[in-house]
């Protein structure tokens, strides 16, 4: 049975300095965004290792976004500079095992961006909507079945 | 040259090289007839010295050195080994400063076998026993990307649904040394399930050897459902190298690049 309209589960992780502000700029500025963002504030974008994304993934998220602040402007020096590099790497592996790597974004969105805000959690919700619902989540329900 | 020539050359080597040292780290033959790992003090005792089976010895220096940090002491490496070192060292579980290595080239055979690239030392290793053959390619990496996209998930699911979660990947992993394995926790990994939760295990395991593993293959020899883990781990140590530049195991000054900062 397959849903006329499908709606991805996309988690957001956003970085307590730059992008939760960026996201809470936006909701007082009343811009709208799709609903399908599931935000958590974490302290820094270097906090979100790659176990806790591919976590997200087997709890059943279409979509990964890991937002946190431009580099340069981290609140603890280099915690996004660890971000910018985990995240290809685990993009490259999600390839691998047959997930598709778009399915994870990283952005660097800062307390002053609401509408990149806005454009950037529209344009994923976009992209993931057009991926369907994640090969995991496939996995993870016949296992389920199972 | 033949396996034999290499065994006698090593011998005499370790033998050499046991006036310098105080004990030289290898394999040795025990009078019960198996191969263990052993710190040759007595040049007498080389004639029981072997290549065959292998087992990565690097660990042994390792726990040597965390009771005795001043011992001068030797060890023999084939060329995986001496990579694995590289980044053991950087990552402090081994000091090479005091350290003197025979590196132990392998055969053309050995290479075949391994599918290794780079059958032989010559890193920071200078001293070595046998000729250097050339390396050969990975074919199963290619087989790999050349099957569909959507035929990766169902390949793995596959090799992985072997798995009896039996850890010996992780416990022979020369680059694993953890003290609180994230494999063993059950935010990452749900525990009491076999096979292990796809791809969380696999994937955890995989995400830690980035910038660490050198391709030895130990995990896949060790592997009794034979899973094709170095497949995953190579296309992730060459992707490292295409986006960061860092050949792993190939410099011992160049930072890691997950222990190291953007330039900008």
């Amino acid at each position: 049975m397959v849903s006329e309209t499908f709606e991805p589960r996309i988690v957001g992780f956003l970085c307590n300095w730059c992008s939760y502000g960026g996201a809470d700029a936006a909701g007082t500025a009343r811009l709208k965004y799709p609903p399908n963002l599931r935000i958590v504030r974490v302290m820094c974008s270097g906090r979100v290792s790659q176990e806790l994304v591919l976590r997200a993934f087997r709890e059943g998220a279409d979509g990964v976004l890991v937002l946190g602040c431009h580099i340069g402007d981290c609140h603890y020096q280099d915690g996004n500079h660890r971000t910018s590099k985990r995240m290809p790497i685990l993009r490259n592996l999600l390839g691998y095992l047959g997930v598709h790597p778009d399915r994870l974004r990283l952005e660097w969105v800062s307390s002053a961006e609401s509408t990149r805000f806005r454009d950037v959690v529209t344009e994923f919700t976009q992209t993931v909507r057009a991926l369907g619902p994640s090969e995991l989540r496939r996995v993870r329900e016949r296992e389920v079945v199972a | 040259m033949t396996t034999d020539n290499r065994l006698e050359a090593l011998r005499e080597a370790v033998a050499a090289a046991l006036a310098d040292v105080e004990g030289v780290i290898a394999l040795r033959r025990t009078p019960y007839g198996d191969v263990a790992p052993y710190l040759f003090t007595d040049s007498t005792e080389v004639a029981n010295l072997v290549l065959e089976p292998r087992y990565p010895v690097p660990d042994t220096l390792q726990v040597i050195q965390m009771a005795h940090p001043e011992a001068r002491l030797g060890i023999v490496l084939r060329g995986c080994e001496e990579r694995g070192l590289v980044e053991t060292a950087k990552h402090n579980q081994v000091n090479l400063n005091n350290v003197r290595a025979i590196g132990l080239n392998c055969t053309a055979e050995d290479a075949e076998f391994c599918r290794c690239a780079r059958p032989y030392v010559g890193v920071w290793v200078t001293e070595s026993v046998g000729e250097r053959v050339e390396g050969v390619g990975d074919a199963r990496v290619e087989a790999f990307l050349a099957l569909p996209q959507e035929d990766r998930l169902s390949f793995w699911q596959g090799v992985f649904s072997h798995c009896i979660k039996c850890y010996a990947c992780r416990n022979i992993c020369p680059q694993c040394f953890c003290e609180h394995c994230a494999l063993e926790q059950d935010i990452w990994v749900e525990q009491g399930v076999i096979p292990p939760p796809f791809p969380s295990f696999h994937a955890v395991r995989a995400l830690h050897t980035l910038g660490k593993c050198v391709g030895c293959r130990e995990c896949e020899l060790a592997c009794p459902a034979e899973i094709p883990l170095t497949t995953l781990y190579s296309l992730l140590r060459r992707d490292v190298q295409a986006m960061f530049g860092y050949e792993t195991g190939m410099d011992l000054e160049a930072t890691p690049p997950f222990l190291a900062r953007l330039e900008v």
